[in-house]
């Protein structure tokens, strides 16, 4: 039995995720942000994204997403105030409803992006090629798609060459193992551009951009299950949206 | 020692299956075994890069799981396979310096202890150079370098003669040698019988993530595997 994320085309879930994302960036309400993650988190498993992964890392940010929040709150001084010193405030309600509004934003935009992840970078770049999306910008994507989780293997390969040096970044002071991950960077990107250059010696010896009108083996064909997904999207889109202004937004 | 060891990297396909060794620092173990055996999943759990789903990793006294990456990389050098994953300072002399400078070392023990080790590798000429410009076996001897500067008692290395010609080969031979005579323990994973042949005092073998020979060259060592090649 077909699958539902193996029904719809990739250009109909790139839609999806487009759409969700915009309605987070446009929205600031706290309860139609909580209704957009709720959403994007079912639609992330009907289309069996790999949520659970998500949600290990995310256990890993949990620290970074509560500073967001305090930080975010320590620069918003209108609203009530909740630690002051003097006449100095620190925390105020409306500051925490910011700082959850970005966290929210940010969920919502990386859970609804793992719906991508359902699709294989070549069937992401067809669809956008069938979009008329000139070829090497969608060579381009296809390449990030690939390149960010090797990325991520490297980071943690050398933060445990660090360790491994005897380094036990847990007992050393802040300033110190800021500049201990100052060596992070290096590596990262000498290697990154390194294999830069050995892809694009490898594209052009494979005759990358010789022939103009490219042709593809496999190509996209949308069905009437996609276009009623689209036609359901947008209007999710327009209904969300429409009721937050009309509410005064 | 592993103990009764079981790690798998997806659920279904077990790489290490209840494997059981002890290693001794007298000996010059080497890891062999077709290619996906698990002979590097072996070394880094070794480490405690990897932590044991089932069993345990006993480092020096301690369990892997319980203490942290730093404190093992005081008692054990890792060298990955690919050597470039453990360069990443600006300069060579600064990647052999900078864990001394961070673990507090007075300035000109640093220097001495660098000095003597850009020596020993042949790494002298280069101390200013960018490491990554290096040719493969000049990063093989900085990455080895910079975990023998440490001083640990044991060293894991994965694959050392990939990409060395003869003469570098040798150069590794000597250095190993010398450190064997120190008193350091090594277990090297590798595919090179030829190097295997000349050093190892002890031979593991492995297959479906499981130990199939274990064999000792009878030197007079005190280790206490019974099988003597």
């Amino acid at each position: 039995m077909e699958t539902i994320k193996n029904v719809l085309d990739p250009r109909v879930k790139l839609i999806i995720v487009l759409s969700l994302s915009t309605t987070a960036v446009f929205i600031k309400d706290v309860y139609y942000l909580g209704g957009i993650l709720l959403i994007s988190i079912m639609i992330s498993i009907l289309f069996n994204s790999p949520l659970l992964s998500l949600i290990n890392k995310f256990k890993r940010m949990l620290w970074l997403i509560v500073s967001l929040i305090f930080i975010q709150s320590i620069f918003i001084a209108d609203g009530t105030s909740i630690i002051a010193l003097g006449d100095i405030t620190f925390l105020t309600i409306q500051g925490i409803i910011k700082g959850l509004q970005l966290v929210l934003r940010m969920l919502i935009i990386i859970i609804s992006a793992s719906i991508m992840g359902t699709n294989t970078s070549r069937e992401i770049v067809q669809g956008l090629v069938q979009w008329r999306i000139p070829y090497e910008i969608a060579f381009m994507v296809s390449i990030a798609i690939r390149f960010l989780p090797m990325l991520t293997d490297e980071i943690r390969d050398v933060v445990i060459a660090i360790q491994l040096r005897g380094i036990e970044l847990e007992k050393i002071p802040l300033r110190k193992r800021i500049k201990i991950y100052s060596y992070v960077l290096m590596p990262i990107v000498a290697n990154t551009m390194v294999k830069a250059r050995k892809l694009s010696t490898a594209m052009e010896m494979r005759g990358f951009g010789v022939n103009e009108n490219r042709t593809s083996y496999h190509t996209l064909q949308m069905r009437r299950i996609d276009y009623a997904v689209i036609v359901i999207t947008i209007l999710g889109l327009t209904t969300i949206l429409g009721q937050y202004y009309l509410q005064g937004g | 020692m592993i103990d009764h060891v079981s790690f798998a990297y997806k659920k279904q396909h077990p790489i290490i299956n209840n494997m059981s060794i002890e290693l001794f620092s007298e000996d010059f173990t080497a890891i062999v075994g077709a290619n996906g055996t698990g002979k590097t999943t072996l070394g880094k759990l070794m480490t405690g890069i990897l932590k044991p789903e089932k069993g345990s990793v006993i480092i020096d006294g301690l369990d892997s799981s319980k203490i942290s990456l730093g404190a093992i990389g005081k008692k054990a050098g890792y060298l990955f396979q690919n050597p470039e994953r453990q360069i990443f300072a600006p300069n060579v002399y600064e990647e052999l310096s900078f864990p001394l400078e961070v673990k507090g070392m007075k300035k000109e023990e640093i220097e001495r202890k660098v000095n003597e080790s850009l020596t020993i590798f042949q790494l002298t000429h280069l101390s200013k150079v960018f490491p990554f410009t290096l040719s493969q076996g000049e990063k093989q001897r900085l990455a080895l370098a910079a975990i023998l500067i440490n001083e640990p008692k044991f060293l894991i290395l994965d694959e050392p003669t990939t990409g060395l010609d003869i003469e570098r080969k040798n150069t590794l031979s000597t250095i190993l040698g010398r450190l064997k005579e120190k008193g350091i323990g090594i277990v090297m994973i590798s595919h090179d019988g030829a190097f295997i042949g000349k050093h190892a005092t002890r031979i593991i073998e492995l297959a479906g993530g499981e130990v199939i020979g274990d064999n000792k060259k009878c030197l007079g060592s005190k280790s206490k595997t019974d099988h003597c090649a």
